[in-house]
């Protein structure tokens, strides 16, 4: 993978975070991330050339008023006054490529000096096994602070951490070699036999997770429930989370009015167009 | 009604398979490769313009250009020649290399005339543009992907939008090689080879510039690339055609013209 900066732009030092989607369902951590390149006003740094990404390209997705400057599928921003930088991931993987996709990512944040990546994901809600609605939508967490996945500060945040995460669990241990280069993903295996307990770490989320942690990065994933449909409030539930873990506060964020969220310009049509109205 | 139980979904949703790092991935395919009548097969070639045509009505335009000359073809082992006929013909799974006149050899047209897997379409691009074609300046023609359009696309509705690099971009005005058309609505994307293609030449620091033109077929969608083509990349080229006698088809139909006038 091959990271271009863009022109007259160079990488900011101060930016030791790192904040990134995994892809999963209702593209969740996409939106996130989108939320948070718009409510920061990051600005674009450079993108990547990476061949395990499908192509796409768009106009700017975030405005004011695009201007024609060309999206791609993997881009990278700094928000040098909150020490962020945003990775954002528009098309998905080839088919089995995330793992390798992952370490890519995991070689740009360690070669850039990053020390902390914060990677944003939903969960299929189907898959939950204990709903617990009291409290409104639960944030869970998974961090590499402990072995077990624990972090004390997320507990203190009131967040759970994934029940499912279990790293002497066969598929978490494979991907966990597989990150640290040990084994290649040719010789999988489970792939003609997975279980039940192996749909969380087979997740882009894991991936991304195991190779950070064996780059020696602090990593922390972020993860919420969901179900398919108008995701943007989960959206926003991922990104205040994102700004609680880094100690960000949206009302910071300069310039914006009432919450300090800035809605990005391409969320305008993003469950596509209006009905058309001339049928009635 | 729909059932959206078993409808295939939306694009920004994702198959099963998408989400899992334990799916095998597909069995490899052998390289891409171009060839070429050049006399000088160790010589990149260094066009002044590339001109990629991907959309129907683009094919048909430079299908109808008398004056080209076939100097290549890139080659793609996973689509089979059986069905092409000797002469180029726009009926044929190929991806042909032409010069559109004899006396100049600055603009080079590719005529994309199969369809190119999305997995595919980052190798065959990096092929097309860097190595052995090192073109100033690239432009993509290919239509509106109503999949990834957010907008409204009306049958009866003839547009076209554009994206550029940002080395294209940053000229003058003036400069700019598609004048007076309006950037592609954010919100929307372009996938597959258009999209590597153009991501190619940002990532290569290369002028380009992709034209996304509506309907995918048609006499319209005709008239409006040959006034684009005519008016602002080729004004020197007889462009002559009937848009009249142009039918709908898609790259996977069979095509004789003789059926239609």
């Amino acid at each position: 993978m091959e990271f271009v900066v863009e022109e007259g732009k160079k990488p900011h030092d101060q930016c030791s975070t790192l904040l990134l989607p995994a892809l999963s369902i209702g593209n969740v951590g996409q939106l996130a991330v989108d939320l948070m390149v718009s409510s920061t006003r990051a600005e674009r740094i450079g993108f990547f050339d990476d061949p395990f990404l499908l192509p796409c390209v768009g106009n700017d997705a975030y405005g004011p008023e695009p201007q024609g400057q060309l999206a791609l599928p993997l881009e990278a921003y700094d928000s040098s006054s909150n020490a962020l930088t945003l990775v954002q991931q528009r098309s998905p993987v080839v088919k089995g490529k995330i793992v390798e996709f992952a370490k890519n990512l995991a070689d740009f944040a360690a070669a850039t000096g990053k020390k902390h990546a914060v990677v944003l994901s939903s969960l299929d809600f189907g898959r939950c096994r204990n709903i617990d609605l009291s409290s409104g939508l639960q944030t869970y967490y998974l961090s590499s602070t402990n072995s077990d996945g624990t972090d004390d500060y997320c507990e203190q945040l009131g967040w759970k951490r994934l029940q499912e995460y279990n790293p002497t669990q066969r598929c978490w241990k494979y991907l966990s070699t597989l990150a640290e280069g040990n084994a290649l993903q040719d010789d999988n295996p489970f792939e003609d036999e997975l279980e039940e307990e192996d749909y969380y770490p087979s997740l882009p989320f894991a991936a991304l997770f195991s190779c950070f942690k064996a780059k020696g990065l602090k990593v922390t994933c972020l993860l919420c429930y969901c179900s398919e449909g108008d995701n943007i409030q989960d959206a926003f539930h991922l990104a205040e989370a994102a700004c609680k873990l880094l100690g960000l506060s949206p009302n910071n964020f300069h310039g914006n009015e009432g919450n300090g969220w800035l809605i990005p310009y391409s969320w305008k049509s993003v469950y596509g167009p209006p009905p058309d109205m001339s049928i009635f | 009604m729909e059932d959206v139980l078993t409808e295939i979904p939306p694009p920004s949703r994702f198959f099963q398979e998408d989400l899992n790092s334990f799916a095998p991935p597909s069995p490899p395919l052998p390289s891409p490769f171009l060839v070429f009548s050049n006399p000088k097969p160790n010589e990149p070639l260094c066009p002044s313009l590339l001109i990629v045509a991907i959309s129907s009505p683009s094919l048909y335009v430079f299908h109808q250009l008398s004056s080209k000359t076939l100097i290549g073809s890139l080659i793609l082992p996973e689509i089979p020649f059986s069905g092409n006929s000797i002469e180029p013909s726009l009926g044929d799974k190929s991806c042909n290399i032409y010069t559109p006149s004899d006396a100049d050899d600055s603009i080079i047209v590719i005529s994309v005339q199969c369809s190119i897997a999305a997995e595919r379409s980052n190798v065959v691009a990096k092929l097309l543009i860097g190595e052995k074609i090192i073109p100033e300046r690239v432009l993509i023609l290919d239509s509106v992907q109503s999949q990834s359009f957010r907008g409204k696309l009306s049958p009866d509705e003839t547009f076209a939008f554009k994206l550029e690099t940002s080395s294209e971009r940053k000229g003058l005005d003036d400069s700019s090689l598609l004048k007076g058309i309006n950037y592609f609505p954010s919100g929307s994307v372009v996938d597959g080879l258009a999209a590597a293609l153009l991501g190619r030449c940002q990532m290569r620091n290369i002028k380009g510039t992709l034209c996304v033109s509506w309907p995918e077929f048609g006499g319209a969608a005709v008239s409006l690339v040959k006034s684009l083509l005519q008016r602002n990349v080729l004004p020197g080229l007889d462009l002559s055609i009937n848009a009249d006698g142009v039918v709908s088809r898609t790259k996977d139909d069979s095509f004789d013209s003789e059926l239609y006038t």
